[in-house]
């Protein structure tokens, strides 16, 4: 047998090309073990070790930058997209950190293990995000699932919380099978799971027709799907969003849409552009079942979480008109509402868990009457993420829409941008209910009574806040970082 | 014979592995119709009854394990996966060299850091 | 000084919102300094919109001319598709500034009275009034939009918050009428956007200059049907702003439930939007279309003169009826455009801002009388001439103003409407005639049974008009009348781009 020879020099690229990665698993361990060494009133300790390790590992995908490192021969690799990607799966991490300080104390889950989970799935979604093969893509994939199938039944004395995690659990599994089988039949026929390596494959007509070929693609799209709550794979979505912990609920809307959309990205406009006319197909079938089905489920909920779950499909749907459109305008679209929705959809979440004070019961929506006036603040704060996610200027939400549907209409896809629009116009119907819910609807009984939140907790929805409105004024930069992040994919 | 199999083994490196997949299964299966086949057999009320031997049953049979037991059947699997791991290792070790040490001590390590949680979580604890 | 005359419309758009900003900072409790900021940040776009009256260059045309726009601010806002900070004016914005700075004044001082949660309020009805400047202000296609859709949330929880018992249902009514219709728009800015270029760069643009230019060669604008598509797109949207028949039903619901200062922004203001936006952008930007599509126009115009006259004279709601009211004028403003003769389309113009003020008082004046009597029934009032004789004399003046008696604006506005599309189209014309005689018959038929007749002694303590109201109706009881008389002034300043405007129209058979 040959001697295996390692290269310092690739090792050190390797080990650099995932620095990030390593510091949000080495906070995991490190709060893990910080939680057995600290006594009950200092756990605030660890989400504070959690932020510090966030920060620092923000701070290395800024000092890598967004210049192209490759790593583990080629299954990793740090690109603009990659970086893009850290940035928004790191930020929906920090803000739930930053909630979690107020939600953990109210609700119980100051647990190392707690914060540790989240951590973990963070790093599975960033290997996700940045993963050039698809065995790391599925690698990221099951690191970021098991952690949340966790979180999600961490209330174990709540049934909902463990119907959820069941739920989530058994459909989360048959999705990460679908996804490893059809990763092995790509590989049958094409002999390869690099992603860059499969996209000159499939120049080769007789691949492309290969019926095998077609049933891995469908399998692979099929696993991608369930994670990103497409319909008519979405049916574990509400009931895991309205079980799991609303803090992890929110992580989840956030981040693990931000990671599998990432993942999504890369084969679709790396690998498949060659499967262009039929595959398309079924992306624009998907795209208007979800935003649709997403939307008219939402207009009839009573429960905050469950219709702030449907949202959730919803613009999963918004999201994948972008990569239907399928060229750079698109994918630099999808990119900045990812992020935006990270931002708008957090902060809703983090409001609407202050004014619910009980998991369970709290989310009724007509116990958001009369806040607003009670609560300004918190009213406006609520108001605002929900214009926002309405897609109403001058919010982030406006533009990242506009971006979608503009990409749509510049690639020939009227109708979708059409059904996309009338979409989310309905979609305005249920936000403002929860608005004409908070300052039109005198409260039968008294106003809630909110929790006060804590600095951290006001910094996070603050943060959030500042993010939409300055992102819909002046969108201009994280546009440019969106548009590279693209071309470095397409490079 | 032999050259037939060892012209197909050139044509698939899988084919042995097929072949070792076939015998396994054909001698487990194969055991248990042997048995049934070959075996004497004689039959009384005493031989159908759930036990045959001891005392009739008096609860039912799928009680409820002690959830300890799940841990430890948890914290087992842990580390026998981490076996599975060690093994290709030690055979390589020389070829490895000290990338491969370190490696190893960073998934060990890992893996420590779990069994430390657990013990101190008191998972190892049987009361 | 410099500063100010050359970003004077950004000031004028932006002062609201700054004084909007200031008062959110103002601590609770003290209402009366919340006030008196929001009258002083409405107030200061009124002087420099006289430095735009006696500024304004009244000889060109603007329209669709780059270099003839006037104050103009032209700054990249989002370089990645080309979206552009551009402001400027012609005679097709310049009146209707001039009324969004005037009527929002006067919705301030109108709104003294209200003591529930005056903080927010005040801050929406500046806001508002920052997306109602920009309309109209606005060249960029993008733009525009953005204060279109700004302008709609504040007036959504206007009417929500501070509105009567049915507030929810008529405010999220209003909300997706409008909605509906600007995303129709979306749609068609979008398909524009990707078929037209900026001819300095080659880049896609919003320039609503450079579409009015390019709307008819580029890619597949190119296809008659398709710019019908589009124009239809941007006619629905614009139509459910006038709101035309059959889009109107929102206007009912959300008038009778607003408050009063909010149903005069609302008709004196934001109906205008709808037929500014037709002559801003639908008719430059497609003029084949707008003459293949005149018939149909002026036959909508005739049914909602004709229906919202019927509708309002069947009211017993006093608001209610100077709601269809304000649809059956409304449609005056759609013949006169669709004549596409100058006079027609001055006498739209014309019409929008006449209607804004006298529609501003009718809505003051109802709401003067719902304070005092907590009801508008109209059969429910009698003999009030004789408690109230100067809220008496306004509300005739602001009736026969509205019915269009010579001497007053609105007699200007309709006489020139019916000159400009006699021509036209004869027998639509003469049917939109009948509904003067049913305006004039409504309007009479209140007026006898609220203030003559038998008094009803419940009323007979009724409390008279006071200063702050007079204050409010008095200016423009006096520009009505001025105007009926002599509407040389305002002509002039639209005169020459609505001449323009049928030249650009006209041009292409």
């Amino acid at each position: 047998m040959a001697p295996i020879s390692i290269d310092a020099a690739a090792l050190l690229t390797s080990v650099q090309s995932i620095v990030p990665e390593i510091i949000v698993v080495a906070t995991a361990i490190f709060v893990l073990l910080l939680d057995l060494a600290i006594s009950e009133e200092k756990k605030h300790l660890l989400c504070g070790m959690g932020l510090l390790g966030i920060g620092v590992a923000l701070f290395s995908v800024y000092a890598l930058g967004q210049g192209r490192i490759e790593g583990f021969s080629g299954m990793i690799v740090h690109d603009g997209m990659g970086a893009f990607f850290d940035v928004v799966i790191l930020s929906a991490c920090a803000l739930t950190f930053l909630m979690a300080t107020g939600y953990s104390e109210w609700e119980g889950t100051h647990k190392g293990e707690f914060y540790s989970l989240i951590l973990l799935s963070t790093s599975g979604m960033m290997f996700m995000a940045k993963g050039t093969d698809l065995m790391t893509v599925f690698l990221g994939l099951e690191t970021l699932s098991i952690p949340i199938y966790v979180l999600v039944g961490f209330h174990r004395n709540r049934m909902s919380s463990l119907e959820g995690a069941l739920k989530y659990f058994l459909l989360g599994a048959f999705a990460s099978g679908f996804l490893l089988y059809g990763i092995a039949l790509i590989y049958a026929v094409t002999g390869t799971t690099k992603i860059p390596v499969l996209a000159t494959m499939l120049y080769d007509p007789r691949i492309l027709a290969s019926p095998l070929f077609l049933a891995g693609t469908g399998l692979l799209l099929v696993g991608f799907a369930f994670k990103v709550s497409l319909v008519p794979f979405h049916m574990w979505t509400p009931d895991a969003y309205e079980g799991a912990p609303t803090v992890v609920t929110a992580f989840m809307s956030a981040a693990v849409k931000a990671a599998a959309f990432a993942a999504l990205i890369r084969v679709l406009l790396v690998a498949l552009p060659g499967m262009q006319p039929v595959l398309w197909k079924v992306l624009w079938g998907l795209a208007v079942l979800t935003m649709t089905v997403g939307n008219l489920s939402a207009l009839v909920q009573n429960n905050v979480k469950r219709l702030l779950a449907y949202s959730s499909i919803a613009h999963a749907g918004y999201i994948l008109v972008g990569l239907v459109s399928g060229d750079v305008l698109g994918g630099q679209a999808s990119l900045f509402y990812l992020l935006v929705y990270a931002f708008m959809n957090m902060g809703a979440f983090g409001v609407v868990m202050l004014i619910a004070q009980k998991e369970d019961e709290g989310y009724d929506i007509a116990n958001l009457a009369g806040i607003g006036f009670k609560y300004p603040a918190l009213g406006a704060l609520l108001t605002l993420f929900l214009i926002s996610l309405g897609g109403i200027p001058p919010t982030a939400g406006f533009v990242g829409k506009f971006y979608l549907f503009s990409a749509a209409v510049k690639n020939g896809y009227i109708w979708l941008a059409v059904i996309g629009v009338l979409n989310s116009a309905a979609s305005i119907y249920y936000y403002l209910r929860m608005v004409v819910y908070m300052y039109m609807v005198t409260p039968d009984v008294e106003v809630a009574v909110p929790r006060p939140p804590r600095i951290l907790f006001s910094m996070a929805l603050c943060a959030s806040a500042v993010v939409v409105v300055v992102l819909g004024i002046i969108p201009r930069s994280v546009l440019e970082i969106a548009e590279r992040s693209v071309l470095s994919l397409l490079m | 014979m032999a050259n037939l199999v060892s012209s197909i083994q050139f044509a698939d490196p899988y084919f042995s592995v097929l072949l070792l997949l076939i015998i396994a299964v054909g001698m487990s299966v194969g055991f248990v119709f042997l048995s049934q086949a070959l075996g004497p057999r004689k039959y009384d009320r005493i031989k159908y009854s759930v036990y045959e031997c001891g005392v009739d049953p008096f609860t039912s049979a799928s009680v409820r394990v002690s959830v300890k037991f799940y841990l430890v059947a948890l914290l087992f699997l842990l580390f026998d996966l981490e076996t599975a791991f060690l093994y290709p290792w030690a055979v390589l070790f020389r070829d490895l060299g000290l990338f491969g040490f370190i490696e190893m001590t960073i998934f060990v390590g890992i893996l420590l850091v779990g069994l430390v949680y657990a013990w101190k979580k008191g998972a190892l604890d049987w009361q | 000084m410099d500063f100010i005359n050359s970003h004077i419309l950004s000031l004028m758009t932006f002062l609201p919102l700054a004084g909007a900003a200031v008062i959110l900072t103002v601590p609770g409790g003290r209402d009366n300094l919340v006030k008196t900021i929001a009258a002083v940040a409405a107030f200061l776009p009124i002087p420099l919109a006289v430095q735009l009256w006696f500024t304004y260059d009244r000889t060109v045309a603007g329209v669709n001319v780059a270099s003839q726009f006037q104050f103009v601010e032209h700054y990249s806002w989002i370089p990645s598709i080309n979206v552009e900070y551009f402001l400027g004016a012609d005679g097709i914005s310049m009146p209707m500034i001039m009324l969004t700075t005037i009527i929002s004044f006067l919705a301030v001082i109108g709104s003294w009275n209200i003591d529930k949660q005056i903080k927010g309020y005040m801050a929406l009805l500046l806001l508002l009034e920052t997306g109602m400047m920009g309309v109209f202000c606005a060249l960029d296609f993008f733009l525009f939009y953005v204060f279109w859709e700004v302008m709609l949330l504040p007036m959504y929880f206007l009417i929500g918050i501070w509105g009567g018992p049915r507030r929810e249902y008529a405010a999220i009514k209003f909300f997706l009428y409008t909605l509906l219709g600007s995303i129709l728009m979306l749609i068609v800015m979008l398909a524009l956007y990707f078929n037209t270029t900026d001819p300095e760069t080659g880049g896609h643009t919003f320039n609503m200059l450079h579409y009015m230019q390019q709307s008819t060669h580029n890619g597949w604008l190119q296809g008659f049907d398709v710019r019908i598509l589009l124009f239809l797109g941007l006619f629905i949207g614009f139509a459910i702003k006038v709101p035309l028949f059959p889009f109107h039903t929102w206007l009912p619901d959300a008038h009778v439930e607003a408050p009063t200062a909010i149903s005069v922004i609302l008709a004196g203001i934001l109906l205008k939007m709808g037929t500014y936006g037709l002559m801003r952008i639908s008719f430059p930007m497609f003029p084949d279309v707008t003459k293949w599509f005149v018939i149909p126009m002026a036959i909508l115009g005739a049914i909602n003169i004709v229906y919202g006259a019927l509708c309002a004279m069947a009211q017993s709601d006093l608001k209610k009826m100077v709601a269809y009211s304000s649809v059956s004028h409304m449609g005056f403003c759609l013949l006169g455009m669709a004549a596409l003769t100058p006079a027609g389309m001055v006498g739209a113009a014309f019409q929008m801002f006449s209607h804004g003020m006298i529609t501003a008082m009718l809505f003051f004046l109802v709401g003067v009388v719902y304070d005092r009597a907590h009801h508008r029934d109209i059969d429910g009032f009698g003999g009030l001439a004789a408690v109230v004789p100067v809220y008496t004399f306004f509300i005739t003046v602001a009736f026969f103003a509205s019915l269009g008696l010579p001497g007053f604006s609105g007699f200007i506005a309709e006489a020139m409407i019916f000159i400009g599309s006699f021509g036209v189209f004869r027998t639509i014309v003469m049917i939109s005639a009948s509904g003067i005689i049913i305006v004039a018959a409504f309007h009479l038929w209140a007026l006898q049974r609220v203030f003559l007749g038998p008094l009803n002694p419940k009323y007979a303590q009724l409390e008279e008009i006071n200063a702050r109201e007079i204050f409010c109706l008095a200016p423009l009881a006096v520009m009505t009348l001025i105007l009926g008389v002599y509407p040389m002034p305002v002509l002039n300043l639209m005169n020459a781009s609505l001449i323009r405007l049928v030249d650009v129209v006209k041009m292409v058979i």
